[in-house]
């Protein structure tokens, strides 16, 4: 018994999601009769009332006429090429999960031409794991902690600019236009465009004498 | 559209990857990705296909983003009438064939653990042996299942 099927097996049984791994012949089927013996367990293969009810809630959310008349394009990202290339769109996983697949373009750091460290809030205010909304009138935009290092990315919409707001639960900054969402971080988590938008620029940000500052372009004269 | 079918769809996935967190995403990535294609006027049969090809897709695509290969695959071929059971498939018959050919022990920690959701513990209580020694009957009796299962298969 390897350790691959262990984990594996334990993780089944105990009714977890499936890890990664990378299992060689005979192991994949270990597990392949573990999840059938698994799923033959009485009365375990009815889906939750709730899941279906919620599931259902979120498909009629996502078939709303759009504002031109047409139906949306419904969902988006990587991932599920094949049978989406055969239904004409483009489908990820990423409206259920982050991937944390690279974006379609790079994410650049905001360098204005001329620029000042701003004032943005008191580090007392940010917590690890929760975010700051900032707006200098020439840029606004969302700071946050990550492993206890500070980080900056702009709050506007890489689409069509629409103002994104902090979905703070969820950890996500969310554009109201077109159910568009971007990690914290400023990856592109979900969209339901023909092609992903590109992630969020970065600001430079520091934090100076108990004050985060966020690197800014300087106010016209 | 979505209430007909969304327990066999659910049914289908759980048969494929065993767990409920795994079988409510796939299943709403199925729903998901089928929406749009689904709007149009399609007949009964037309959906159920569609939404069996998507099904085998976005299961293909889990599989190769968790183990880089495929462990389960749904197979278009099987009659769409299966799915329309109370029981999405035949599994539970060809796990009993496969279990009645496995040795007493063997048979009885894999029922115990898998179909009957005893721990380790309470199912070394009931054979009478150490939960150890019902880790390795355990272990083994899977190596077996599967050695039995592969042979079997075409």
């Amino acid at each position: 018994m390897t350790r691959t099927v262990r984990r594996f097996v334990e993780g089944l049984l105990r009714g977890q999601p499936t890890g990664r791994a990378r299992p060689d012949d005979f192991e994949a089927q270990q597990m392949k009769a573990a999840i059938e013996l698994r799923s033959a367990r009485l009365g375990s293969d009815s889906p939750r009332e709730e899941f279906v009810t919620d599931l259902h809630r979120r498909l009629a959310g996502t078939t709303e006429p759009a504002p031109d008349g047409t139906r949306r394009r419904v969902v988006v990202g990587t991932g599920l090429a094949a049978a989406s290339a055969a239904a004409g769109l483009v489908v990820g996983r990423n409206l259920l999960r982050p991937s944390g697949a690279p974006g379609p373009s790079a994410q650049g750091v905001l360098e204005p031409n001329a620029g000042a460290w701003r004032a943005v809030g008191a580090s007392a205010d940010l917590s690890e794991g929760g975010a700051l909304a900032f707006d200098l009138g020439s840029v606004r935009g969302f700071v946050h902690l990550a492993a206890g290092k500070l980080e900056a990315v702009s709050g506007v919409c890489t689409h069509q600019g629409c103002k994104l707001w902090l979905d703070a639960p969820e950890q996500r900054l969310r554009c109201p236009c077109h159910s568009t969402s971007f990690s914290l971080q400023g990856a592109n988590v979900t969209h339901q465009l023909p092609i992903a938008p590109a992630p969020l620029p970065k600001f430079q940000v520091r934090e100076a004498n108990g004050v985060i500052e966020v690197y800014a372009p300087t106010e016209p004269a | 559209m979505y209430r007909d079918n969304v327990t066999w769809v659910y049914r289908l996935m759980f048969s494929k990857v065993g767990n409920q967190p795994d079988a409510e995403d796939l299943t709403a990535e199925v729903f998901m990705t089928a929406l749009r294609p689904l709007r149009i006027s399609a007949s009964i049969p037309e959906v159920r296909k569609y939404l069996k090809m998507t099904a085998r897709t976005v299961l293909a695509s889990y599989w190769g983003d968790r183990m880089g290969r495929e462990v389960t695959y749904i197979h278009v071929d099987v009659p769409e009438a299966d799915e329309q059971r109370p029981v999405a498939s035949d599994a539970p018959d060809k796990v009993r064939s496969l279990l009645e050919r496995l040795p007493d022990n063997y048979r009885c920690i894999l029922e115990l653990r898998f179909l009957q959701a005893f721990s380790v513990r309470e199912a070394a209580a009931q054979m009478g042996v150490s939960v150890a020694n019902a880790k390795v009957l355990q272990y083994r009796a899977l190596r077996l299942a599967a050695q039995t299962s592969g042979e079997e298969a075409p």
